[in-house]
């Protein structure tokens, strides 16, 4: 008996206009797998995955079956369902309901109506098997976004679920958090045997683990396969979706070849050994037109050994921070989690004043622009987080009040306002309410409500957290439309591939500094940890392929 | 060894009878001694702090003896008339006295309050009268610093681009305070419906709702108990013999202090101070265990 077994399951949202969001959807889940729902955003992934749980079922339209192991899960208790199907969010804040870590683990069991001894038993369990002793006391305000998301898996495991459904649970974590997550996610399924069912944008930490991967286009189902056949089959229908896959899958794909596709770095390395074999290197690194960091102008921001701390007893966050961004580049600033690098950006937008050293803005001291002038045609800073930059009902209107009064006319408002919307792709968007829009379509808004204010310089922070790799590409179109109108881009990020792929410059932030400023290229051939996927897999044959296509790229000429 | 190491209605029934038993007496020396308790106590947990908001507090007793007896002249032993020929009598005086410092000692008694009483505890027991009633305040809790990080996110979201309550001119900082508020609600309210569902996912509309705490019942808690309950029953003994009543209307009136009396005033002064006792003797022990290694 399966698991799960959805039978022709088409469902429409009320306010969709005939829309459907599901159309004929077939899904059987066997006990113990480990299942990847993957597809674009709006592709209906959530949908699907909201329909696996009767109190999260949304209102519309439904006709079809879903069984629960082998029952009509509408037919499945609310007490039973509770505890044996485990939903997680995607935003690990909203999802904590109490305010202890204690409490929070309980917080299911004492729904369930246990007894102190039992519960006493299973949140002391759970704290142990997930690690979480040392801050089992805590206030949960006190916790990293990581942290909180373990949290919440822990505590809905504390209720002994048979199946887990995971619903882009990594979306806005860093990097390591993200993958420690999903390595726990795994263990569970290993150890546990329960079944997981799982969205993820970040396809590189569960593409090989999974047993069987879903894609989704438009509410339908359009492939349901393994791993390695799944990768066939989107490379044979040219499909969007492919640029999703994991870096050896793609540059598997980019080379003529006959052997296994390679799932992970590991298995790539091997494969582009065998691939090379007996081939003579004639080639092993690529000439590439590279920007000069020392040939330019006046850089459009000098900074000059900030140091900076949040409180005066607190210890130093900014520990003598030398920077020049030349004009018109993309910059990129990368490095671990509570180095810096945010306080940095808000040191260059004068939301933190340094207590030594200077920051020079088109070689101006920033203490001599007032405000005005700064946040006019300046200065302008995405945050980390986009929805606190909407303030109003729609898109439209939050655009709009960034144009001030009188001094154009409601048409030149208007057509300013769509001029923006354009180059952001958010267009159709614009009645929209902002706290409806995906992560990527509130990224590119704010980023429009940013521009409005016609910065020479952007400061984004985080830019690509949250956001499927084809949000991902078109938000690098807008960066170099931008940097094309003499834009100057300095952003903060953990996104190692996206900075290697789109950035002139990168940074490396360490310890409250910046260690090393290079061009991509040099920057991450140099690195054997702190690279892209593609470097890591071919470092022992090539001398600078910093992206799949530099690896394609000298896989042919070498062939 | 601190009391708040003791389970949460062992810190309830010390906290209400010592605070309940100070609002009932008026007997001077009852009073005495729990203000003497009350201010030892709160010095001990609260340190340097505690002692000098206390002895702030002298000056407001006598302040308010001051105001009370010019304006209630019950009483036979007259001092002096004031300025528009209202006698000024000593019982009033100290009638007012009595007041001022039963008022300190509570005042005193509630510092220790919040110094003993996490939000856990209070939690944990009102999760014992309704466990939802636990739940909504844990919600509370929670929320409350939220909400406070996001207003603070905003601002600096706001700050980025020149948009926030700090910037621009009067009539722009208020716009732009108001424009904050705003979103603010529509945030909570948004944030709550997301909440609320990951409430539902784990069970919370079923009947039947437990509410799961971290204390335990323990022996010392149990002798703990026994002890407070026999020195409340020897003051309660105290308070049927009538040694705690006392008149001062219109004369000061009580009750011969008799070799009995001492033992009532000690066992009040011992159920005062028996945290404190405890704290020290624990510590004591911990220094000398330590000292023998």
């Amino acid at each position: 008996m399966a698991h799960f077994e959805i039978k022709n399951l088409t469902f429409t949202y009320p306010t969709s206009g005939g829309k459907t969001a599901l159309s004929d959807v077939n899904l059987k889940i066997e006990r113990g797998e480990y299942v990847t729902v993957c597809g674009k955003s709006g592709s209906g992934k959530t949908t699907l995955l909201k329909h696996l749980k009767s109190v999260l079922t949304p209102h519309g339209d439904v006709s079809g079956e879903i069984l629960f192991e082998g029952k009509p899960l509408s037919e499945v208790d609310l007490r039973q369902q509770s505890s044996k199907i485990g939903y997680v969010m995607q935003n690990p804040d909203n999802q904590i309901v109490t305010d202890k870590v204690w409490h929070e683990l309980a917080f299911g069991l004492e729904s369930l109506g246990m007894d102190q001894k039992t519960i006493r038993l299973r949140v002391a369990e759970m704290a142990s098997y997930f690690g979480i002793q040392s801050w089992f006391h805590k206030n949960v305000s006190e916790l990293s976004g990581g942290q909180k998301q373990l949290l919440n898996l822990a505590s809905i495991m504390a209720m002994q679920p048979t199946v887990l459904i995971l619903d882009e649970p990594t979306s806005q974590l860093d990097p390591i958090a993200a993958t420690d997550f999903l390595n726990t996610v795994r263990k569970i399924n290993l150890e546990l045997g329960t079944t997981v069912i799982i969205t993820e944008h970040r396809l590189e930490d569960i593409f090989h683990a999974s047993d069987r991967v879903v894609v989704m286009e438009d509410g339908k189902i359009i492939a349901d396969d393994e791993p390695h056949a799944i990768g066939a089959y989107l490379k044979e229908q040219h499909n969007e979706m492919f640029a999703a896959m994991p870096s050896p899958v793609q540059i598997y794909y980019g080379v003529d070849n006959e052997l296994e596709c390679p799932l992970t770095v590991r298995e790539g390395r091997n494969w582009l050994s065998d691939v090379l074999q007996d081939k003579e290197m004639k080639v092993t690194s690529l000439v590439k037109k590279e920007a000069d960091m020392d040939d330019v102008g006046t850089p459009a921001i000098i900074l000059k050994e900030l140091w900076f701390r949040y409180e005066k007893e607190a210890p130093d966050v900014l520990k003598g921070v030398n920077l020049k961004v030349p004009k018109e580049s993309i910059f990129a600033i990368v490095g671990g989690n509570g180095t810096g690098k945010s306080t940095t950006l808000k040191a260059i937008c004068n939301i933190c004043r340094p207590y030594r050293g200077q920051v020079l803005i088109d070689g101006k001291r920033i203490e001599k622009y007032n405000s005005a002038e700064l946040f006019k045609g300046n200065l302008a800073m995405l945050p980390q987080d986009p929805q606190s930059l909407f303030v109003k009902k729609t898109v439209g209107e939050d655009l709009a009040e960034m144009i001030p009064d009188g001094r154009f006319s409601s048409e030149e408002k208007e057509s300013k306002v769509k001029e923006t919307a354009e180059i952001c792709d958010i267009l159709h968007l614009l009645e929209s309410h902002p706290y409806d829009l995906s992560g990527g379509e509130q990224q590119r808004a704010a980023l429009a409500k940013v521009l409005l204010t016609e910065p020479k310089i952007l400061l984004l922070d985080e830019p690509t957290k949250g956001i499927d790799n084809f949000f991902k590409l078109k938000f690098a179109e807008i960066l170099n439309r931008l940097k094309e109108r003499g834009v100057t881009i300095l952003m903060v990020s953990h996104d190692v591939e996206f900075c290697a792929k789109y950035a002139d410059f990168v940074g490396m932030f360490f310890d409250g500094n910046v260690i090393t400023t290079n061009t991509p290229n040099r920057f991450f051939s140099q690195n054997s940890f702190y690279t892209t996927a593609a470097n890591r897999m071919s470092r022992h044959v090539f001398e600078n392929a910093i992206t799949n296509e530099d690896v394609i790229e000298l896989c042919k000429m070498n062939r | 060894m601190r009391f708040d190491s003791y389970h949460p209605a062992i810190n309830l029934i010390y906290f209400v009878s010592a605070i309940g038993l100070a609002l009932s007496f008026n007997h001077p020396v009852f009073v005495a001694v729990s203000y003497v308790c009350a201010f030892a106590y709160s010095v001990k947990l609260n340190g340097k702090k505690a002692l000098i908001f206390n002895l702030c507090l002298i000056p407001f007793i006598v302040l308010y003896s001051l105001i009370y007896s010019s304006y209630n002249h019950f009483g036979v032993t007259n001092i002096r008339q004031n300025f528009i020929g209202n006698e000024i009598t000593l019982e009033s005086v100290i009638y007012g006295l009595v007041i001022g410092v039963i008022a300190a000692s509570v005042i005193m008694y509630m510092s220790c309050v919040f110094a003993v009483f996490s939000s856990d505890k209070v939690v944990y027991l009102f999760g014992k009268i309704s466990p939802k009633l636990s739940l909504f305040l844990s919600i509370v809790l929670r929320s409350a610093p939220r909400i406070k990080k996001y207003a603070g996110r905003i601002n600096t979201a706001q700050k980025g681009i020149g948009m926030s309550p700090s910037q621009g001119s009067l009539f722009m900082r208020f716009k732009n305070a108001c424009r904050l508020i705003s979103v603010l609600i529509t945030w909570v309210l948004e944030n709550f419906v997301e909440s609320a569902q990951s409430m539902k996912c784990r069970g919370y509309s079923l009947k039947g709702r437990t509410a799961f705490s971290i204390y335990r019942f323990d022996n010392r808690d149990r002798s703990f108990v026994v002890t407070i309950f026999l020195l409340l029953t020897i003051t309660g003994a105290g308070w049927a013999l009538d040694q705690t009543g006392i008149y001062y209307d219109p004369k000061i009136i009580m009750n011969d202090v008799t070799p009995l009396s001492y033992l009532f005033y000690a066992a009040y002064a011992a159920l005062l101070l028996l945290p404190m006792i405890l704290q020290i003797a624990g510590e004591l022990k911990y220094k000398r265990l330590i000292n023998e290694v």
